[in-house]
């Protein structure tokens, strides 16, 4: 089910009063049931794959707090290799088929292996990462092995941050299904207001820049240098609005029930620096990544002097591309990152030197634009549909023969990015970058409320019903 | 040694690794106190750390760290 979708509108009411009338002690069977009716609004027999990996892990934590030694870690190896081969086979097989028959046929060999035909589960990334996180907290002494089944079903089924996140920590989650949840006037109203805001970003300002991205990108060979950059940029902006707008909606939702999810996005827009951008962008995937692999790579490569921070990183930031999916766009994505990381990291002393001869504003102003360059280039590998278009696009932003060739209106028919959409996004886009900067927008805590007040609401309602796109389009990271 | 010798050697590790002659460690410090203390130089302040005592900690020990109080203990246990 979409959060954007006349479905959900009616689930969630229903949802929040039926919860708040039932007794305390069997609200956890409502939720884990709403979770259930929720995911299978997508594909419902892949409900099957969810119930199987939670078994595994369900078991595997409790034998993994009973057992020392080698019967431990070898639970955590059953369950980590049962996560990630679910996510190998539905996610990665194709795309490994594929290029194994690829050299297959580079060297004349006849037989190919066949490929499945199969639609990749809805947020099968991001539920397997919150399973993985549980089992690797158990094992490592820091989260007791959650006993109660259902309670742990509902750890990863709970159905606000199911399918896109955030990838949340069990010592986080599981303690708040046990506390006895009060329906709460602060609670329901900034959890409404952060939905609210959640969908101005995704069918104002998200939706729209769609229209202008999604038309150059298909026919990029059509347009000139100004264009494409356009374009890039605008991805960059859609992805934030889009993906930072599910989580506010995530978070809203959570909260209205009772629940604090922890805070994706910290305006990773206004980063200085990519090594900023990472610890403000999707920050429940980069923490996880950084507490699993990256920590434990830097900590058993230490002594390859300078060389193992670069590896740690590269190798990283490789897995995190291919997290996203299974393409060379986005190993790709990952490497120009784990790249930038590296450089950032090997000249942090001399760069600190050479800020401090700059005017401070200055230097700023300019880490600032170049990050946001910086970062919509690498994006141009994640919205391409292949590595080769993507590096005609950047050839032809830097090389292109229709420089000067610029149109104000891109796309055809009812996808035409026109002069209204152009003022959507003027008058949108400073709301969002000043509200973001002056109101606590990024925990919208009830103390902070009073910050966000009724005619903040009112003209967000507006801006959504008269400038909205209403097409249902699906966000982009449901796709992982 | 003792555990404030162990601390004002480290706070010299501390600034001459993180470049910030203005850093003062105590042992309540962790890496939410100090800006340059981040999950990329932390593992550089370890090794250093290791060289000039001369110890070697092991991966369990060091990702159980919580502050530098912790470090001085495991040091001071392992240099006697």
């Amino acid at each position: 089910m979409l959060f954007n979708s006349i479905n959900f509108l009616i689930f969630f009411p229903v949802v929040v009063a039926i919860y708040f009338l039932l007794p305390h002690r069997i609200r956890w069977l409502w939720l884990l049931g709403m979770s259930c009716v929720f995911y299978m609004a997508f594909v419902p027999v892949y409900i099957f794959i969810l119930g199987f990996t939670i078994v595994i892990d369900y078991f595997a934590g409790i034998l993994i707090e009973k057992f020392t030694g080698k019967p431990r870690k070898l639970m955590l190896l059953v369950s980590l290799c049962a996560n990630i081969g679910v996510l190998a086979v539905f996610k990665y097989y194709n795309f490994i088929t594929e290029n194994i028959n690829q050299i297959f046929s580079s060297f004349r060999y006849p037989n190919e292996i066949p490929l499945l035909d199969m639609l990749l589960p809805i947020g099968l990334s991001f539920h397997t990462f919150q399973a993985m996180s549980y089992i690797i907290e158990v094992y490592r002494g820091n989260q007791n092995a959650e006993k109660h089944f259902g309670i742990y079903a509902l750890y990863v089924m709970f159905f606000p941050q199911l399918v896109a996140g955030p990838i949340e920590r069990p010592q986080n989650l599981l303690p708040q299904f046990k506390e006895k949840k009060y329906f709460e006037a602060d609670n329901v109203l900034s959890g409404l207001q952060q939905m609210l805001w959640g969908f101005f970003k995704k069918v104002v300002i998200a939706d729209r820049l769609a229209l202008y991205v999604d038309s150059v990108f298909i026919n990029h060979t059509e347009y000139g240098a100004l264009n494409l950059s356009i374009a890039a940029l605008f991805f960059t902006l859609q992805i934030y609005a889009d993906f930072s707008g599910y989580s506010d909606i995530a978070l809203g939702t959570a909260r209205i029930l009772g629940f604090n999810l922890m805070v994706n996005f910290d305006r990773p827009l206004i980063s200085k620096s990519i090594t900023e951008f990472w610890r403000r962008w999707h920050i429940s995937l980069s923490s996880w990544f950084n507490d699993y692999l990256f920590q434990p790579l830097m900590i058993s490569t230490r002594n390859w002097a300078m060389a193992g921070a670069g590896f740690s990183l590269l190798f990283t930031f490789f897995l995190a591309g291919l997290w996203h999916g299974a393409g060379w766009t986005f190993i790709i994505y990952g490497i120009i990152h784990g790249s930038a990381l590296t450089y950032e990291f090997y000249t942090r002393k001399w760069r600190k030197r050479w800020s401090k001869k700059i005017n401070a504003s200055v230097y700023n102003s300019v880490s600032i634009l170049l990050t946001f360059c910086f970062v919509s280039m690498a994006l141009i590998f994640f919205r391409a549909p292949s590595v080769e278009i993507a590096f005609e696009i950047i050839v032809q932003i830097f090389h292109s023969t229709k420089a000067i060739i610029f149109s104000w209106q891109v796309g055809s028919g009812e996808l035409t990015f026109n002069a209204f959409s152009w003022l959507v996004i003027i008058i949108s886009l400073p709301i969002l970058f000043i509200a973001e900067k002056y109101m606590d927008v990024k925990t919208f805590h009830p103390a902070n409320f009073k910050n966000c007040n009724v005619y903040f609401g009112i003209l967000l309602l507006t801006l959504i019903l008269t400038c909205g796109i209403f097409n249902q389009t699906s966000f982009i990271y449901f796709q992982f | 040694m003792e555990k404030t010798e162990i601390l004002a050697s480290m706070n010299k590790i501390w600034r001459d690794e993180l470049d910030n002659e203005a850093i003062t460690i105590t042992e309540s410090s962790t890496a939410n106190d100090i800006e340059e203390w981040d999950s990329l130089s932390n593992i550089q302040l370890v090794v250093a750390t290791e060289k000039l005592f001369k110890i070697r900690f092991n991966s369990a020990e060091i990702a159980q760290f919580k502050n530098v109080g912790e470090m001085i203990d495991c040091i001071k246990a392992k240099i006697g």
